[in-house]
């Protein structure tokens, strides 16, 4: 369906500038390559015939596709229809299909996740790093053809966000390539390379002329932003009138994603307090030495396996979800669907109480009388809610115990009965996130406790 | 105990705690020292009458002042004004004139050394003259209390254990008095138009009253900001037309934009056809839902909660059905909603005749 003309000359035009600057950086990669990667091995010559061939050619090679690519897009100057260098539609539609249900897309951030930590040692590598980056800009080059793509990452709100993916990107490489080093260094008994190669500078002069540099240069970066992409301004506020879709600001995307399966009143007020506190705590509960001062994965798995799993799945991860797929009514659509504000999604929610007394017991829902007394009424509710009280209480009183005699069992062990208490709890809150969700998915669960009578819904 | 050698820092010290002392406001009103003035223009510092040498700076100080008033009064009136030493550099040059008469100075003295020489020299002499005086001007048993500042305290410990041990009251150094001033009359004393403007234009003050000026207007514009340029709220009762103009199984949004609610006449809540208003108002966090006439349901924008028509909650994580506010057939005939009742369902409300009505 197409409800838009997909590209205009401009926007063919502005992409082949895109991939003027990155054949250019290419160009660069393979003068870097000439210098450090040598040359192919004795396989390649025997298949191919040529001897002695560096493997910077490989990338001198793309980076001429590139420049010729950008040729093409910047010598069109009519006929944009015919423009042939788009997406498959394939490829839109297999992507559509993986991002537009809640489900597939947290198994594929979660499988990317377990493969940014897997192959920690190879994606780090800079060939490898680089070439994803090079996929990462053609993935968007390429997508920018779709209007409905361009229409929402082109957004002079969203592009930020974009900017983001690549810091935190590439803070998540710096991560794993220090450790990389760090690791085979203390295996090998050395010290660490920050210990070693004393790395430490001097606050005066280095320290500070490096943040007055990156001061100026931020906000030179900041001004420059602000002229050319012009924050949109809406209608005037009203009471009585949401967009469509409402969204909060970015930063405060991974709160309403949650706030889609919590009650405000968790998700808004306590799971916030309690993520607050939980990073607060962090080194007050952190009971491993190893790591003071530099860099290093292997000694601290479970705590950096754990942060970064509340970080790039439950955090980075559902803000993406929040700007990109989410759309008109709160729906998810692909990154090149188009926003129909009717498209249909049938749910039906039900709380667990519903559940136990209409299916399980076939019974009606014990409802409180609202002339009785608030005692007798209070009783009708914990009557009504006990399974999932109970469900409750025991998650978080009978769970603990359980992991310190099993999988913590060293843990507590080393940790102490509070420090392992306090760890546990803020563990059991994170996972309380993807088990709602998970719920929700499989058994169309909205709360597990619904009192509505004192907004006490969890 | 020893004379040291006082750096210049340590004697411009003291010389500057005298003068807050005791130089450029009046006297502090003890009456020995201001009787002593008049008779002794220069008041001992060295209490002992073997003429030794003065103790500390501040007692070479003090005698340097007080010979350069003494002799300056007399010998030097061709002077524009002869007041009292304000300045260390007015100490220094009158021990300098002091020494230059001196013979023992001979050549004018050059280094701060030549000029203490001199000043002691000086206060010596005077020390050895009139040493009655000064003994006088200090009682013994105000001695400690009155002694100045600039004694050190080893100086009092010193005397004291001296006094223990001889049984005689202690022979302390006198407070070094600043010396009567002989033109009195030069020093222009403050009127109090000139007191206030010296309190008022203190940095400390001006600072103080710049912040509070900054911090009420701050306060000023708070308040601005509690009253916003808006509409006031519209009345909570108005009317919405006939019953009529709401056929069966619809919603009408026309007054959803302007006053927020929603009305509908459907009978699928308990079978009876009913006409009731709904408050546009997501029962999860307050966004305004939008109705999908396609999809017969409220549907949030915000996180996606679903109401069906008759506002129950059904999708999404709105935790209660939508509220509904008063309707009633006014006895014009009119429908009358009244926004100030509100009836929610979860606590058996929408039985309540004011929250619908019945039609047909």
């Amino acid at each position: 369906m197409n409800h838009h003309p997909d590209l205009t000359v401009g926007v063919i035009q502005g992409l082949g500038w895109l991939y003027l600057l990155l054949g250019v950086a290419n160009a660069f990669w393979a003068a870097r390559s000439l210098r450090r990667d040598g040359y192919f091995g004795q396989t390649f010559e025997k298949i191919t015939g040529f001897e002695h061939i560096p493997k910077a050619f490989v990338w001198a090679g793309y980076s001429a596709l590139l420049m010729m690519v950008a040729f093409a897009h910047l010598a069109t100057h009519s006929d944009a229809a015919d423009f042939m260098i788009r997406l498959p539609e394939w490829f839109k539609d297999s992507v559509d299909m993986v991002v537009a249900n809640p489900i597939s897309y947290f198994v594929f951030s979660m499988t990317l996740f377990i493969l940014i930590v897997l192959l920690r040692n190879w994606w780090v590598e800079p060939t490898v790093a680089w070439s994803l980056l090079n996929l990462s800009v053609l993935f968007l080059c390429l997508s920018m053809t779709d209007y409905d793509f361009r229409q929402i990452v082109g957004k002079p709100d969203n592009v930020p966000i974009v900017a983001m993916l690549y810091l935190v990107a590439f803070f998540t490489w710096l991560y794993f390539y220090k450790c990389r080093e760090n690791d085979a260094r203390l295996e090998q008994g050395l010290q660490p390379a920050e210990k070693e190669l004393g790395e430490s500078v001097l606050v005066w002069p280095d320290l500070v002329y490096s943040e007055m540099i990156c001061m100026l240069l931020i906000a030179a970066i900041l001004i420059l932003w602000g002229v050319a992409l012009p924050a949109p301004l809406e209608e005037p506020a009203s009471a009585v009138k949401t967009p469509n879709p409402s969204k909060a600001p970015w930063y405060f995307l991974g709160l309403q994603e949650m706030l889609v399966y919590f009650d405000p009143w968790m998700a808004g007020v306590v799971l916030p307090t309690v993520i607050l506190g939980g990073l607060m705590a962090i080194p007050y509960i952190d009971f491993n030495k190893v790591g003071n001062g530099y860099y290093v994965f292997n000694k601290r798995k479970f705590a950096v396996i754990t942060f970064l799993f509340g970080f790039l799945p439950l955090w980075v991860g559902m803000i993406v979800l929040g700007t990109f797929i989410r759309g008109p009514n709160w729906n998810m659509f692909g990154l090149y669907e188009y926003w129909d504000v009717h498209k249909l999604e049938v749910l039906n929610n039900v709380n667990l109480s519903d559940k136990f007394w209409l299916d399980f017991m076939h019974q009606p829902l014990p409802r409180p009388d609202s002339s009785a007394p608030f005692l007798t009424q209070l009783g009708v509710i914990l009557q009504r809610e006990w399974l999932g009280l109970v469900v409750i209480v025991g998650y978080f009183v009978a769970v603990p115990p359980l992991l310190a005699l099993t999988v913590f069992r060293k843990f507590f062990a080393r940790m102490g009965f509070l420090r392992f208490m306090v760890m546990a709890n803020l563990f059991l809150f994170m996972f309380s996130l993807p088990l709602k969700m998970a719920l929700r998915w499989s058994l169309n669960l909205k709360y597990i406790v619904a009192i509505p009578e004192f907004f006490f819904n969890i | 105990m020893a004379d040291k050698k006082l750096t210049t820092e340590e004697i411009l010290a003291l010389a500057r705690k005298q003068k807050a002392g005791g130089g450029a406001e009046t006297p502090p009103a003890e009456a020995p020292s201001s009787e002593a003035a008049p008779e002794s223009p220069a008041p001992a510092p060295a209490p002992k009458p073997a003429g030794n040498a003065p103790k500390s700076t501040a007692d070479i100080l003090a005698a340097a002042r007080a010979q350069a008033t003494a002799k300056s009064a007399p010998a030097e009136e061709s002077k524009a004004s002869p007041v009292a030493p304000k300045s260390t550099a007015d100490i220094l040059a009158a021990a300098r004139s002091q020494g230059a008469t001196k013979p023992a100075g001979g050549a004018a003295p050059k280094s701060t050394a030549d000029i203490l020489a001199a000043a002691r020299a000086a206060g010596g002499a005077a020390a050895s003259l009139k040493p009655k005086a000064a003994a006088e001007s200090a009682p013994a048993a105000k001695a400690p209390a009155a002694a100045p500042a600039g004694l050190g305290v080893k100086d009092m410990v010193a005397a004291v254990k001296q006094a223990q041990q001889g049984g005689a009251p202690p022979k302390l150094p006198a407070k070094p008095v600043a010396p009567k001033l002989p033109a009195k009359q030069a020093v222009p004393r403050r009127g109090i138009l000139a007191t206030l403007a010296a309190i008022t234009i203190s940095p400390f003050t001006l600072g103080w009253t710049s912040l509070g000026g900054v911090l009420g207007l701050w306060g000023l514009a708070m308040a601005r900001f509690l009253m916003p340029n808006m509409v006031r709220e519209l009345p909570s009762k108005f009317t919405v037309g006939s019953p009529s103009d709401y056929p069966p199984g619809t919603v009408s949004e026309k007054y959803t934009a302007s006053r927020g609610i929603w009305i509908v006449n459907t009978d699928q809540y308990n079978g009876k056809p009913l006409l009731y208003a709904l408050a546009s108002v997501c029962t999860h966090l307050g966004c305004t839902p939008s109705w999908l006439a396609g999809e017969q349901k409220f549907k949030c924008p915000c996180h996606g909660s679903g109401f069906y028509i008759t506002g129950i909650n059904f999708e999404g994580p709105a935790p209660r059905p939508l509220e509904r506010v008063g309707l009633s057939v006014a006895p014009s005939g009119l429908l009358e909603v009244d926004k100030s009742v509100k009836f929610q369902e979860e606590l058996g409300q929408w039985s309540d005749g004011k929250s619908f009505v019945e039609v047909g």
